[in-house]
Parts: C-alpha cells; structure tokens; sequence
C-alpha cells in the first residue's frame, strides 16, 4: 500500500461530504425552497420598482428615492436569509450528526488525519453548497441587469459577501449544535432556540447601548443588515468569520469522543474563550466601507473632512426611548455615520420606559445631549445638518459652508420580467429533478 | 526482523515481525460507566502474526475493551504499550484498526462508493482492492446502496472494507455475526489468508465453535475482567482441567468464567 499524500487524503474528504450533501433530501429541498422564494421575491421586487417609476402611466416617485440596492437587490436576496435560518440548519445538522448515529464517526476517528481536518472538509462541502444555493440569486441579478436595471457592483458585492457569511454563522452554529445534542432532532431544536436568542437579543439590545448593543451588532440579522445597508465593516466579517469557524472548532472538539468527557468539555471551553477574545479584538477594529453608491453610511465629503479634525471622544446622552420612531432616524441616520467617522463614539441611553409614552416633564424626554471634553450641547433634532452643527460647535471646527456632493441620480425602470413564474417556479424544479436523478444515478448506480 | 510498516498519513512506527514476537500489549485497561465498571484492569499481550480471539459472554465487555484499545472510547485507567511506550490514541491508529460491530455507516452511498473512499483514505493499491471484492463475494453488491444491504452483505462489506486498511493489527468485532455456514467459512479462509500474510488478527467471537476454529490463542473475559490468555492447551491448564481430557474451548470458557 502506498501513502496518500495530504492533498489527495483532503480531496477525498471533500468529495466524500459533497457526495453526503448531494445524497442529503434536506439539501435538495433547500434549493428548491430557495428557488421559488427568490423568484416570487424578484417578482414582487421587479412589480413595486416600476410602479413607483411610473409603470402604468400613473406617476413617478422621485427618481432619487428609486435605489435598486433597497428595491431589488436586498429583497430579492432577503430569500437566504430565511434559508439561512430556517433551512439550512438542518442541513448542516443531517452533515454532521448522521455518521454519529449511523457508527461511520468511530471509523472515521480512525482515518489518517486529524479530525479538526474532517470537521473542516464538512464546513467547505457546506460552504460549496451554499453557494451553489446562491444560483437562484443570480439568475434574477443577471436577468434584472438584462433588463436594463441598474447594478453597482461594489455594494451589490457587499450584499452577497454578507448573506455568504450569514451562511458561514449558520454552517458554525449548527455544527455545533449537532455536536453537542444527543440527537439531530435535539440539535435543531438547539439551533432554532438560538436563532430565537438572537432575535430576542436584537430587541432586547435596542436602545440600551454598552456591551448589549456592541454583542447585538453580531446577531445574524443585524450583522446581515450592515451588508445590506451597502456597508463593509471589518468588524463584522472577522466576528462572523470567526463564529463560523468557532462552532466548527467546537464540534471537532466534542466528537472526538475517544477523549475523557471532562477533556473535550475544557477543548470547548479554551474554544469558546479564544472565539470571545478574538470576537472582542474583532470589534474595535474601526475599518469600514460605504460601498453604496448614494453614500448612505456616510456624511458628505466635506463633512467627513470637517470632522477629520475632531479627535476626542464623542459623547452622546439620549433621553429618547427605544420605541421613539427618532431614535430610529437618528441611529440610522446620524449616529452610524458618527461611528464610521469618529475614532470613538459613546453612546448613553438615558431614557426610562421603553415606549416614551409615560416620561414626565423632569425627566428630560426628546434632548440629545452632545459632548466634546467638557462643552455640552444640546439638540431636539434627528436631522442630520442640524446633528452635525451641534457637534462643530462644541468642537470649535468651522461648519463647511456647502455641500457639494453631486445627488445620487435614482434608477427608475418601468419594466416587469416576463415569465418569472415559469422560470423559478417551474423550469429551476424541473432542473433541480434532473440534477437529483442524475446524481442519484452516480450515487446508486446505473442499475437503479 | 524489525522494519516500519507502511503506514498512510504519518510516520511509520517501528513494528517486530518476528512471528510470535510480542506486538502490543494492554496493561490495566479500564472502563467505567457511571457506577458500572464495563472494563476492570484488563492486561493481555497482542502476538505478530497471530489470529487472537477475544471470547466472553454477553455483556462481559468484548465491544468496549475494542473501542478503548482503538483509541474511540477513553479509558478510566491503563495503558496500551509498544516496545515498552505507552502509545497514545493517535499513535494506534498507525498501529491498529478497528471495524466495529453493528453500525451502519453511509446508508445513502453505493457498496462501491465506501470501498473505493477507504481504499483512497489508505492508499490501497487496485490489485488489493480488487482481491478483497472478489474474495469476499462482495463485486455483485458494487451498486447497491449500504442501506438496503441485508444483515450478512453489510458485515461483508464491512469487513471487505476493514481488509483494505494497512494497520498491522486489524480488531474486528463479531466478524461473523449474520453470517450463514457457508459464508462463516469463506470468511475464515479470507481471513486465515489474510494473517498468513503477516497481518495479527484480533477478533471478537460470540460463537466459541467459530472462535475455536480459527483462533490461535485467546483472551478470555468475564464481567470485564481478563479470566484467561493463552493457546487452549494453557487455558485448559488455567482452568485446572486434566490436559488428559479433550475439553472444548466451551468447557474452558464456563470452568474460567
């Protein structure tokens, strides 16, 4: 007998998971599922674009407020993130918890490698896979590019590197789900309890500010809506990156079952330390992009070279609750791009109830308190112009006089795809079935 | 004559084949489960060459010494030696291969499928391969998925896959079990041909006729202990029968056990 060498043992493996996925129902089924929400997504999408371009005769909305990042791109491939969370756990539970209950995980304890390299040949099967997921998405891109719809290349890339990494959390947090529970069914209903925990995290986190709002910037959702913003934070890819690689390393740990209990519980624990560590350095890199094309995360130029100058910390004090509809505008509007520009940004929440509804006069409900070293100021305002005044004042910098950005143009695009339906929802079927048969065939055999 | 055995994904480890020269040996090995003690300071020597059977009634802790000398289930104390160092679990899996009993690995995938990806994870050549399907009566199966395969085409799958691995000790556990007479003896033979080779056979048997027919020397357990280690004429010895008397390996098993 004669050696395999590393590259050949690791093609092995990763052939061997690609021929588990592709023999897995559960993964078929994602695509199919995934084929028809994207398609009646892009439907929809495409329908409500032209209307509000004036399809039908009727008016046009502002041609500015016409975006195909909001209007088609982010919807349409909304439909992965629904994948993400409610289909794909269970693919990647079906990857790594059947060889424990079918028996193949004592012999594959024994194959010639380490085992974190068989978790790792199962995260890239998986990641493959989800990508293949992705051919719906791009279909409805390349075919709304062929309608003439506008494309921006950078921030469409931001939107598909997020919903990539979405899937990499995914991958991660099943793995380990799958890992720890005694059984898959237990693991996905792990996996679900903790898509649950994010969602409660993200409410709970709103308006709270300090560690909760820093950890729920990481949430699947709110990591996915920085992305979809047309937004890069390096930040976000590495917390991401490193969760999904995280809940891998922690299956690996586990399923090494021939180790003492108490040794794979402290292999998880030093896992689940470093993750948190590396998570934490991970956020305060301040390195981020505004890859839309109407610079929605950022000031003017010139106002992003006015506050170029101001190099103390920014503090904020909002007396806003978290249901106030301002609070909204402002975070969204104001102090994200305060965050992107300045080198640090406290945020307090000051706030007593969470609706707004039962503040009394002394309790100061509405202001938003500014503070540069020891000059306060204080504004009513959620508008942007009137923020930004606020925060030259108390930091002694000239206000720019104008703002010359040129105004993003708008894409309006009276037009509607024709046979969207036949295509997603009946030819990608039939294509899908055709792929399963003749997998089938080369996972069976002819004889079948 | 000392010489490395070929050994895929890592260095190879210096192996004594001289027929019966010591190959491994178990010292103190131990399993507990919760308040049961399921392995109780086992300690047994593996021979070069040899086809070794593992014998003990139900339960007496056959499966679990396997999967603790195999390095997939911890122990609670013991080790397993080579040439006197201790060897750790990755370090056996150079030296020993185990095919467990009763699993039911890649139900979706082709018999053919699962041999050809063991014969790529160890780098068994294609006469090699080719050898096992046909001694095995296995090529008729190439197609059929493992899931639909019945009791005894599974075992001889899995064995026929346990042959295609380079180890110098290959465990088997109930390699037998589902098969019919016609079958057990075509594997023995397999078998017997395989350790003529140079291969040392380690096998546990429920069947203490089949045990008996193919087994070189025994390790005999009881309630997790090791009640017996040696050829039949010193277990016999052990067992205080009359070597006068022809006593089976039955009559051994139920005086030691």
């Amino acid at each position: 007998m004669r050696s395999p060498d590393r590259v050949g043992l690791w093609r092995v493996l990763v052939a061997k998971e690609m021929r588990e996925l592709m023999a897995s129902r559960s993964y078929w089924l994602l695509l199919l599922v995934v084929g028809a929400l994207v398609g009646h997504a892009f439907m929809t999408a495409t329908a409500a674009y032209a209307e509000a371009s004036g399809a039908g005769g009727g008016a046009s909305a502002l041609s500015q407020g016409l975006n195909p990042l909001t209007g088609i791109v982010v919807p349409t491939l909304g439909a992965y993130d629904l994948a993400a969370t409610l289909l794909f756990p269970f693919v990647v539970i079906r990857l790594v918890a059947a060889e424990r209950e079918t028996g193949a995980l004592i012999l594959m304890l024994q194959a010639p490698v380490r085992f974190r390299e068989l978790m790792a040949a199962k995260g890239v099967a998986l990641a493959i896979g989800w990508l293949v997921a992705g051919v719906p998405g791009l279909i409805a891109l390349v075919w709304w590019s062929g309608m003439r719809g506008h494309v921006h290349a950078p921030e469409l890339g931001a939107v598909v590197l997020g919903h990539l990494l979405r899937g990499v959390m995914t991958i991660g947090v099943a793995s380990a789900a799958a890992a720890l529970s005694a059984s898959a069914a237990s693991a996905a209903i792990v996996a679900l309890t903790v898509t649950l925990g994010a969602w409660a995290l993200d409410y709970a986190a709103a308006a709270r500010g300090g560690a909760l709002e820093t950890i729920a910037q990481y949430t699947p959702e709110a990591a996915l809506r920085q992305f979809e913003q047309g937004e890069l934070r390096a930040s976000t890819v590495l917390v991401m990156l490193l969760l999904g690689i995280g809940g891998l390393a922690i299956a690996a740990q586990w399923l090494r079952v021939g180790r003492q209990r108490v040794e794979r519980r402290w292999g998880v624990l030093v896992v689940v330390v470093i993750v948190a560590i590396a998570s934490f350095a991970s956020s305060r890199v301040h390195i981020s992009y505004d890859l839309s094309e109407d610079r929605r995360n950022s000031f003017s130029r010139v106002d992003d070279a006015a506050l170029g100058a101001i190099k103390s910390p920014l503090h904020i004090t909002v007396y806003l609750a978290g249901e106030d509809p301002r609070l909204a505008d402002l975070q969204r509007g104001v102090f994200a791009k305060l965050r992107r520009r300045l080198p640090e940004v406290e945020i307090t929440y000051a706030a007593k109830g969470r609706s707004g509804l039962f503040e009394r006069a002394g309790d100061h409900y509405g202001e938003v308190w500014y503070q540069l070293g020891e000059r306060r100021a204080m504004s009513r305002s959620a508008t942007e112009e009137i923020v930004l005044e606020t925060v030259y004042q108390i930091a002694g910098v000239a206000a720019p006089t104008t703002r010359d950005d040129a105004a993003y143009p708008g894409y309006p695009l009276v037009a509607t795809p024709q046979y969207v339906s036949v295509v997603f929802l009946v030819l990608w079927p039939l294509a899908l079935a055709g792929c399963w048969w003749a997998t089938r065939r080369r996972l069976i055999g002819a004889v079948v | 004559m000392t010489h490395n055995a070929p050994v895929p994904g890592g260095h190879a480890l210096p192996v004594d084949h001289r027929a019966g020269g010591e190959l491994l040996s178990a010292r103190g090995l131990s399993r507990r489960f919760g308040h049961l003690w399921a392995l109780r300071d086992a300690t047994f020597t593996v021979r070069t060459g040899e086809i070794l059977g593992l014998i003990g009634p139900n339960g007496s802790g056959k499966s679990t010494l396997f999967q603790c000398l195999a390095g997939t289930m911890p122990t609670n104390a013991g080790v397993v030696e080579q040439d006197g160092s201790a060897l750790g679990a990755e370090d056996r899996k150079r030296v020993l291969y185990f095919m467990p009993d009763g699993i039911r690995p890649w139900p979706d995938q082709t018999v053919s499928w699962m041999l050809g990806f063991v014969r790529g994870l160890w780098g068994a050549t294609a006469d090699q391969y080719d050898e096992v399907m046909r001694s095995l009566g296995v090529e008729r199966l190439r197609y059929s998925a493992m899931g639909s395969l019945s009791k005894g085409e599974h075992k001889r799958v899995l064995l026929a896959a346990a042959l295609l691995t380079p180890q110098p000790i290959l465990m088997l556990d109930e390699p037998f079990d589902g098969l019919d007479l016609r079958q057990t003896r075509e594997t023995m033979e397999v078998l017997r041909r395989h350790a003529a080779k140079g291969r040392t056979l380690f096998l546990s048997i429920h069947q203490l006729g089949d045990a008996a027919k193919i087994c070189d020397r025994f390790v005999m357990l009881s309630d997790g202990r090791v009640v017996g280690e040696g050829t039949l004429d010193e277990l016999k010895t052990a067992a205080a029968l009359a070597s006068a008397t022809p006593a089976s390996l039955e009559e051994v098993f139920l005086a030691l056990t």
